[in-house]
């Protein structure tokens, strides 16, 4: 490729990026629902949170499970630092926010730092203990600080929600993720996740590769931090509690880890996934509940029995027998469900949707992961060529089979 | 000056002294075999020069520096690079990109410019690919280039090895055990291999091996290394005559 048509496609891909992110914020303040912005905002915050973890556990190979901490860092230390200058500085808040969301990145840059030392010791099991403790010791630390509130939470000013700079920083950090795997500086990192061993008897510098992974990681997640702070201009220990970070790691390991684009799949959907009922609140009865499960235990195991063995040439004819077995068998369970509604306690007795939806989402997960066990997308990334590549690939395997 | 110079070198876990006191010069251009029954200490010497282990006392030199205590990264920086007796290939990643981790030693643009993509990280990582697909040649692996390194047959992961260590650029380059588990055609295919690195690309090889006909038939020289001890050195037409070879592989004349 030419220099000129590597800056022209870049120089487009950037005014598109813009344009996305204020066409979005345009779109979405437009329909006037604030439950609906925030929603999009927190989306976006988590995109960034998971593609950066995706980094150091999926690219990396670093099983960190502190990412919260980062999260934590940013968010604080922008905070104070507003709290304490902002008044004071001639800038507009959109340039505000810009030096606010650098503050955050660079503090949570330096506790990746420490994070990431002991990570050139430990592997596995351990480095996950480890960033799990440091997680809860800077949440604990935070709590015990009078100055920023301890548990009564800290006040942050501005408030300034800014939808297209959340999904400005969601589209940096996904570029520079997806930049660096398609430079052969990728494959450093790739190469400390399949063997350190072998990759530094290659030469690849081990210790380096682990700390810059932990430090871009965390320096995003501290950046999300900072807008979240002043998107919320309100914060507190619990909002960056272990759960943050589990949801986080899921989000990662059901996009299939070290993709990047499975990482963006999974953040937004598991962050909204959770809230449809709550947005479409209905209410379900105990029978149609029970037999909605069953046919989901069901499903689960039609496909790993039946459906997987099942060859067919034709690829059309495969897929629609596939999907129809699936529908049908999910059509099935709501009328078995309706016609309980007749039975005394199974029709009677009624659950909020709104209230049981983590239960639904620990199914979701619990069927994906038992029909697709490396994530949704594997090590793979999403593009037009990945596609026809795996139907070109089902072709010739049928073929020869 | 030697290539690669051991003196003394000499480890000890505990109270097992795994090499003791082996000295050896490898001079540029050869082709040296180190011999030995199982647990006389050949892939304990190849994780000393490497730098996975520090030498307990005595010396390695490498071009006339000294190079225990360097890290393995260092190592290979300079020249010396391996391969597996287990193979470690990167398993998910494709024999391609296997090669270009390798290649990725000798890179000149810097980490910021891989994170933004800059056009010399382009151009570079098109380089590398090319480097890496001409390695791939030398080895005949061209055709499986996009083939997962976990998917390869077992003859052609140990070749993979080599190419990998091949594309790092080294002075020096260290093969252990690389016939083992090879059927007699994949055997003479790999000697073909070797011969053309170190005649071809002119690199010194020294490698362990465990298969004598392989290895007389290959190596101008080797060292035969028992209980950690270095109890014979020579040309092949020597070390099969040598009495203390034969006891050592055969057990004492009753």
């Amino acid at each position: 490729m030419s220099l000129s048509k590597i800056l022209g496609t870049r120089a487009l891909s950037v005014v598109l990026a813009i344009a996305f992110c204020f066409g979005l914020d345009a779109f979405v303040t437009g329909q006037l629902n604030e439950y609906v912005v925030r929603l999009v905002m927190l989306a976006g915050l988590y995109v960034t949170l998971s593609v950066s973890l995706n980094l150091i556990n999926g690219i990396t190979g670093q099983f960190s499970i502190g990412h919260a901490a980062f999260y934590m860092v940013g968010a604080y230390s922008a905070g104070i630092v507003s709290n304490a200058i902002y008044k004071t500085q001639p800038l507009a808040a959109p340039a505000y926010m810009i030096i606010s969301m650098l503050i955050g990145a660079v503090f949570a840059a330096i506790a990746g730092l420490i994070v990431g030392m002991p990570s050139l010791r430990l592997k596995g099991d351990y480095l996950a203990i480890v960033t799990l403790g440091f997680g809860e010791i800077i949440r604990i630390i935070v709590l015990n600080q009078n100055q920023w509130g301890g548990s009564y939470g800290y006040a942050i000013a501005p408030k300034y929600q800014a939808g297209w700079l959340i999904w400005l920083l969601a589209i940096i950090c996904i570029a520079t993720c997806r930049n660096l795997l398609k430079s052969a500086h990728g494959l450093a990192f790739l190469a400390v996740r399949e063997d350190e061993i072998a990759a530094q008897a290659m030469g690849v510098n081990v210790t380096k590769t682990k700390v810059v992974a932990f430090i871009v990681g965390a320096a995003f997640a501290g950046a999300a931090g900072a807008l979240f702070g002043h998107m919320e201009s309100f914060v507190n220990p619990d909002l960056f509690k272990m759960e943050v970070s589990f949801l986080v790691l899921t989000m990662v390991v059901l996009g299939g880890s070290g993709s990047i684009t499975g990482s963006v799949l999974a953040g937004a959907t598991l962050f909204i996934l959770p809230e449809l009922p709550r947005i479409v609140s209905f209410k379900m009865s105990l029978g149609l509940l029970l037999s909605v499960l069953l046919g989901i235990g069901v499903l689960v195991w039609m496909n790993r029995k039946f459906l997987e063995k099942y060859h067919e040439p034709d690829k059309v004819k495969r897929t629609l027998v596939v999907a129809g077995a699936n529908i049908g068998l999910v059509v099935l369970a709501i009328v078995v469900g309706k016609l309980l509604n007749n039975v005394p306690v199974f029709g009677t007795t009624n659950y909020d949707a709104n209230k049981i939806r983590y239960m639904i989402l620990a199914v979701v997960l619990l069927v994906i992961m038992l029909l697709k066990p490396t994530g949704l997308l594997g090590h793979h990334e999403f593009s037009w060529d990945w596609v026809k590549r795996v139907l070109n690939r089902n072709k010739t395997g049928e073929a020869s089979a | 000056m030697p290539l690669l110079c051991l003196k003394d070198a000499t480890i000890k876990f505990g109270g097992l002294t795994a090499v003791n006191k082996v000295c050896f010069d490898i001079e540029k251009g050869d082709l040296f075999g180190l011999i030995g029954p199982n647990g006389a200490g050949k892939t304990t010497c190849f994780n000393l020069i490497t730098g996975v282990y520090e030498p307990t006392s005595g010396d390695i030199d490498f071009l006339g520096t000294r190079i225990c205590g360097m890290a393995p990264n260092k190592i290979a920086e300079i020249g010396i690079c391996r391969t597996f007796q287990n193979i470690r290939l990167f398993g998910t990643l494709s024999a391609l990109e296997n090669v270009m981790v390798g290649a990725y030693l000798r890179h000149k643009t810097s980490l910021l410019g891989g994170f933004m993509l800059t056009p010399a990280v382009i151009k570079e990582t098109a380089e590398l690919r090319k480097k890496a697909m001409e390695l791939l040649s030398v080895v005949n692996l061209t055709d499986v280039a996009n083939s997962r390194a976990c998917d390869l047959s077992y003859g052609k992961q140990r070749r993979l090895e080599i190419a990998r260590a091949m594309a790092t650029d080294p002075k020096l380059i260290l093969l252990d055990e690389p016939a083992a588990g090879m059927n007699p055609y994949e055997k003479d295919e790999l000697r073909s291999v070797v011969f053309k690195i170190r005649d071809d690309y002119e690199k010194t090889v020294l490698l362990i091996e465990h298969d004598m006909k392989f290895v007389m038939g290959l190596c101008e020289k080797i060292v035969v290394l028992d209980h950690g001890e270095e109890i014979a050195y020579g040309d092949p037409s020597e070390i099969r005559n040598n009495p203390k070879v034969i006891e050592a592989y055969l057990g004492e004349p009753v």
